[in-house]
């Protein structure tokens, strides 16, 4: 009968750990990114026989940018939401919008390059913990247990720590 | 550059327009000269309620043009119109309640927006006219038919522009349509009826209140024509003030009729009645039917405006022909056009060069349902759309095309004759549907 050698186990782990670490640094880099996405309108006029037309008929096109001036941490509908919140403070909110989306980069980044990577799963925990908060008190129920999702994710990755590999800071 | 002033015979208005068809076609006259391209044109507004304020947001998009002054007898439409002006321009404009004190003041103007209620069109029109100004006139022009024949006679008395607000004559999506779909493509083929229509919910044709602390002193409102409040704030539903209904949502879309149509109708019937707003000086609904003799041959045009159901909701103006129709609102939503079914003219080569856009048909009603008899039925015809859009306010391309006239560079795409001589029949609907009786349109009722 055939058993499992420590070494295979181990490297079952190690795998394991690399692919929450890179499922969840993807998560939180592309949302962190997607939130300084914007849309640029153009308006061209219309060609009409091979040449633009003379009477002044235009459509238009949209396309998605990103820039800093695009950015917007908690989504319009939300922020208006939360702002009727009588248990979120004004001042907390815009203080949040402003940290949600540099935090969620900062966060990937460390967690994709492996530098203090159970600190920054922690951290990552705690946002997605405070986002629950908030859709808590806007009874989304669905978005809830989406986030709810998220953080088992990374309470299994914090359990594999000690199986990180391809680390730059193992520290922490 | 000025035009000569001109006294135009009731006998030579029919050789010029009626006979030959020349009645709504574009004005080959009146662009004036004198200003230099770079020059800035300095403006005063006359009346800055809600057709001023429109007026204005459809300026503020049009360079080369300093506000001087604002005009309007109620401190509330006159400051705020101040204040609109002040954050555009960075100062505040000269403010005034009288119009002529405004002109006697203001020597450096060149052109005034008019935009009183429709019975003092023509006075501010003839004042400004008179004073060596062009004025941009809103539509309708008077609330009688003598005082537009007035604003046409002084604008050609004084050679100075006047163009009326019938807005959809610089309108990009009208100006193709009507040049090349209907004349150089002909997608319609023969036009055989028109239609028009433009309904508003009760709840849209309400009075409009004011707040007591605001009203104006009953002093200035006599000195200014109006019995009291109300009836400041409602011109529009007394028969002194205004043609009702059917002159403010009617006028802009039966001048298309008449400017698509390329000539002016014959006879109109009409009815209306107070049959929700009893208390109204107006009708509250009005339908009319004008007879036409095209150059294609007969044809009618039904007109009904509502203000006491939406019916669905829309605003449009529906030429029908023997090879397509098209459904055409100064909103793109509402213009539709669909080519007949069995039409021998294909329209893909029109599709291929951009002429007309295909639209993806919406599913034909089953043949097959128990509602459905097919021989009572013409297959649906084919849908296709606009190729392109106007992507500025609707009012700025007739603003730009008065500015640009002023500096020389275009003429009028309505001026007061051309106007007068499209809103003429529907100064004969409201007649015609007091009296319960046909109206034939003769010179002496569509000539200046």
């Amino acid at each position: 009968m055939e058993t499992e050698s420590p070494n295979n186990n181990d490297l079952g782990r190690t795998l394991a750990m690399l692919l929450a670490r890179l499922w969840l640094a993807l998560r939180s880099l592309q949302t962190g990114i997607e939130k300084f996405a914007g849309t640029r309108s153009s308006e061209t006029a219309v060609t009409i026989d091979g040449a633009a037309n003379t009477y002044g008929l235009t459509e238009s096109a949209s396309s998605k940018v990103y820039g800093i001036s695009h950015y917007s941490g908690v989504p319009k509908a939300l922020y208006d939401k939360f702002a009727a919140e009588p248990l979120i403070p004004g001042w907390f909110l815009g203080l949040y919008d402003l940290l949600l989306g540099p935090a969620l980069l900062l966060l990937g980044l460390t967690l994709l390059l492996g530098i203090a990577t159970r600190v920054s799963l922690f951290v990552m925990g705690l946002v997605y913990t405070s986002l629950t908060f908030g859709l808590i008190l806007l009874k989304q129920d669905a978005g809830v247990a989406w986030l709810a999702a998220h953080v088992i994710l990374i309470v299994m990755a914090l359990s594999l720590a000690n199986h990180n590999r391809f680390a730059i800071l193992k520290k922490w | 550059m000025n035009p000569s002033p001109s006294n135009i015979s009731r006998r030579s208005f029919l050789t010029r327009s009626l006979g030959a068809g020349l009645v709504l076609g574009a004005p080959s006259i009146l662009k004036a000269a004198g200003t230099s391209p770079s020059d800035t044109l300095k403006v005063a507004i006359i009346g800055f309620g809600k057709q001023g304020r429109v007026l204005f947001e459809a300026m503020s998009n049009i360079p080369g043009l300093h506000f001087q002054a604002v005009c309007d007898i109620w401190d509330y439409n006159r400051k705020g119109g101040m204040g609109k002006v002040r954050a555009l321009q960075g100062h505040l404009p000269n403010g005034y309640v009288d119009a002529e004190e405004m002109l006697n003041k203001e020597k450096d103007l060149d052109a005034v927006i008019v935009a009183t209620p429709d019975f003092w069109h023509s006075r501010h029109t003839v004042m400004c006219l008179e004073a060596g100004l062009n004025v941009y006139c809103e539509k309708m022009m008077s609330n009688t038919i003598d005082d537009a024949r007035a604003m046409v006679l002084a604008a050609e008395r004084t050679g100075k522009l006047c163009q009326i607000g019938h807005q959809r004559r610089s309108n990009p999506r009208y100006r193709y349509t009507l040049e090349q779909l209907l004349k150089r493509h002909q997608i319609c083929g023969q036009i055989v009826n028109v239609n028009g229509q433009w309904n508003r919910a009760v709840s849209s044709s309400q009075d409009i209140a004011y707040k007591e602390s605001l009203a104006i002193d009953p002093a200035v409102l006599k000195k200014y024509g109006f019995k009291d409040m109300h009836q400041f704030m409602n011109w529009r539903t007394y028969r002194d003030l205004s043609g009702g209904p059917i002159s403010d949502l009617g006028a802009h879309q039966i001048d298309i009729f008449n400017w698509y149509l390329g000539t002016v109708p014959k006879r109109v019937y009409a009815s209306g009645g107070n049959d929700f707003f009893t208390q109204r000086e107006h009708f509250d609904n009005v339908m009319a039917i004008f007879d036409y003799d095209t150059p294609q041959g007969g044809c009618r045009a039904f007109y009904q405006v509502l203000t006491t159901t939406s019916a669905g909701g829309g605003y449009y103006e529906s030429f029908m022909g023997t090879e397509g129709t098209i459904n055409i609102s100064e909103r793109a939503a509402y213009t539709n056009i669909y080519r007949e079914s069995g039409s021998k003219m294909s329209w893909e080569p029109l599709v291929e060069k951009g002429y007309l856009k295909k639209v993806a048909a919406s599913a034909p009603a089953a043949s097959g349902d128990s509602d459905a008899i097919a021989s009572y039925e013409s297959a649906a015809p084919e849908a296709f759309a606009l190729p392109g859009e106007l992507n500025k306010p609707p009012h700025q391309p007739h603003l730009e095309n008065f500015f640009a006239a002023i500096r020389g560079e275009e003429t009028l795409n309505c001026d007061a004759r051309h106007a007068f001589e499209s809103e003429a029949p529907i100064y004969w609907v409201n007649p015609s549907a007091l009296d319960g009786a046909p109206v034939n349109l003769t010179p002496d009722h569509l000539s200046v």
